[in-house]
């Protein structure tokens, strides 16, 4: 089940060129390209002629010629061409998705194109902001999904499955958790006071002692969630507001369903220290990429089981609290999209 | 006979979250609701949840988990999926020293 009237990332802004790339989005074939003016494009893959995906194509200046007879579209998706003919056929057309360049990311609207109002674009700006160092990365997941927003709404997991890099134990047994909820928004926020830091937090920030650590992860629906993360030494005031003599990192997460059972996994990194040095950038994210692709192994196991039984009885626990708002949130959100689509269609 | 147990300081119960305390093993969370504290269960009758981790509105306590509603001075249930009620305990504030009566078995 896909949320269609939403913002999603398409592909990181360098993916889309002057090669078309195709890239499933919410079930559908879609082809990314770049007209010679740069300006990035979002059509559908597949050919109104004979459905051969148009990526496989290729551009002949701003049009896309399909590999398998010829016939070229523009970035409306109208055809314009059709070999050994001179009339082309009203049906002759791909759709066209709204598609915005914003933070080094591509976004493209895959619902009713009268709602894509870029204003609605969730905030990344660190990842395209001169006050932090910050670097982007893309994962292949072979899970649905809704298991990689409920990984990141419980940190809890960092204890057992990233030991080696951001997780310890003092994060599940000496941790102060809060969850706040509002409309269409959950917030969890926990803070771990006069504890060793992790492994991942004495090799990018240096500390020899005991600090207190917060992460804060804010859930945006359907499939955004943007942490702040970070420590100082203890008893310098960072949960009073006063971040001094530590390190404060975002890690931002945008996942885009590309089927039921498979999913486009967009995240970057930001830091606030050492910030025009690309050596630390690549540090710390290698130390996230370390970590996300220990995740991937547990999602994509996760999603095996669920091939074998679908929905089979699952217990919850407290730590469960910020995933289950946000799923009461997208159940909502799911319920009001269906209860407007048969209306939309009729107007 | 009720034992009085010390469980907390009056500023450690704050308006709008619970305060999880532990009482020979039983678990119970006090709330500040228009300036009276209230002692009530803090397990959910209806699986095994932490209410006090849960959504203080209006006088009640939404479970984290499965969103059952509880009354927090009289511990009744208000909606679904839980069906019990929740056992209050009566509280008595000496100076800043907050203690919950615990009935002896």
């Amino acid at each position: 089940m896909f949320l269609r009237n939403s913002w999603y990332v398409a592909a990181s802004g360098q993916e889309a060129g002057r090669k078309p790339l195709r890239r499933v989005i919410l079930g559908e074939p879609v082809v990314l390209f770049r007209t010679e003016d740069d300006t990035p494009v979002a059509l559908e893959d597949r050919c109104a002629h004979r459905h051969l995906p148009l990526s496989m194509g290729k551009l002949i200046g701003d049009t896309l010629q399909c590999h398998y007879h010829g016939l070229r579209y523009d970035r409306t998706g109208a055809c314009v061409r059709v070999p050994g003919q001179d009339l082309i056929p009203p049906s002759a057309r791909v759709r066209s998705y709204p598609l915005v360049e914003r933070y080094r990311w591509l976004w493209i609207w895959m619902g009713d194109p009268a709602l894509a109002d870029p204003a609605k674009i969730t905030d990344y700006h660190w990842l395209d902001d001169s006050r932090w160092g910050a670097a982007s990365e893309y994962l292949h997941v072979k899970a649905n999904w809704q298991l990689i927003v409920d990984n990141l709404l419980d940190l809890t997991h960092l204890a057992f499955v990233h030991e080696t890099t951001i997780g310890n134990s003092a994060l599940v047994e000496h941790a102060g958790v809060k969850v706040q909820r509002a409309h269409d928004n959950v917030v969890v926020t926990r803070w771990i006071i006069d504890q060793p830091p992790p492994p991942t937090f004495v090799k990018v920030g240096g500390f020899t002692g005991n600090v207190d650590r917060w992460q804060i992860i804010d859930f945006v629906p359907p499939a955004f969630l943007r942490l702040d993360v970070g420590a100082t030494p203890t008893g310098t005031g960072a949960p009073e507001g006063r971040r001094v003599g530590g390190i404060s990192m975002r890690n931002l997460n945008a996942i885009t369903p590309e089927t039921e059972t498979t999913s486009h996994y967009f995240w970057g990194q930001a830091h606030d220290f050492d910030i025009h040095n690309p050596h630390t950038t690549e540090k710390v994210v290698a130390q996230i990429r370390t970590a996300f692709l220990e995740d991937v192994a547990v999602f994509e196991a996760q999603q095996v089981n669920l091939d074998l039984v679908p929905n089979p009885p699952q217990t919850d626990i407290n730590a469960d609290t910020g995933v289950i708002q946000a799923r009461r949130i997208l159940d909502r959100l799911h319920r009001e999209e269906a209860a407007a689509a048969p209306r939309a269609a009729a107007e | 006979m009720t034992t009085w147990h010390r469980v907390a300081s009056a500023s450690d119960v704050r308006d709008g979250e619970g305060f999880a305390v532990d009482v020979d093993g039983a678990a119970i969370a006090l709330y500040r609701i228009n300036g009276a504290i209230h002692a009530i269960d803090d397990v959910c009758t209806h699986e095994f949840a932490v209410l006090s981790q849960g959504f203080v509105q209006d006088g009640t306590i939404e479970c984290p988990l499965h969103a059952a509603q509880f009354d927090i001075a009289t511990g009744e249930c208000l909606s679904g999926p839980a069906a019990q009620d929740l056992r209050t305990y009566p509280v008595r504030q000496e100076g800043d020293d907050i203690f919950v009566g615990v009935p002896e078995a």
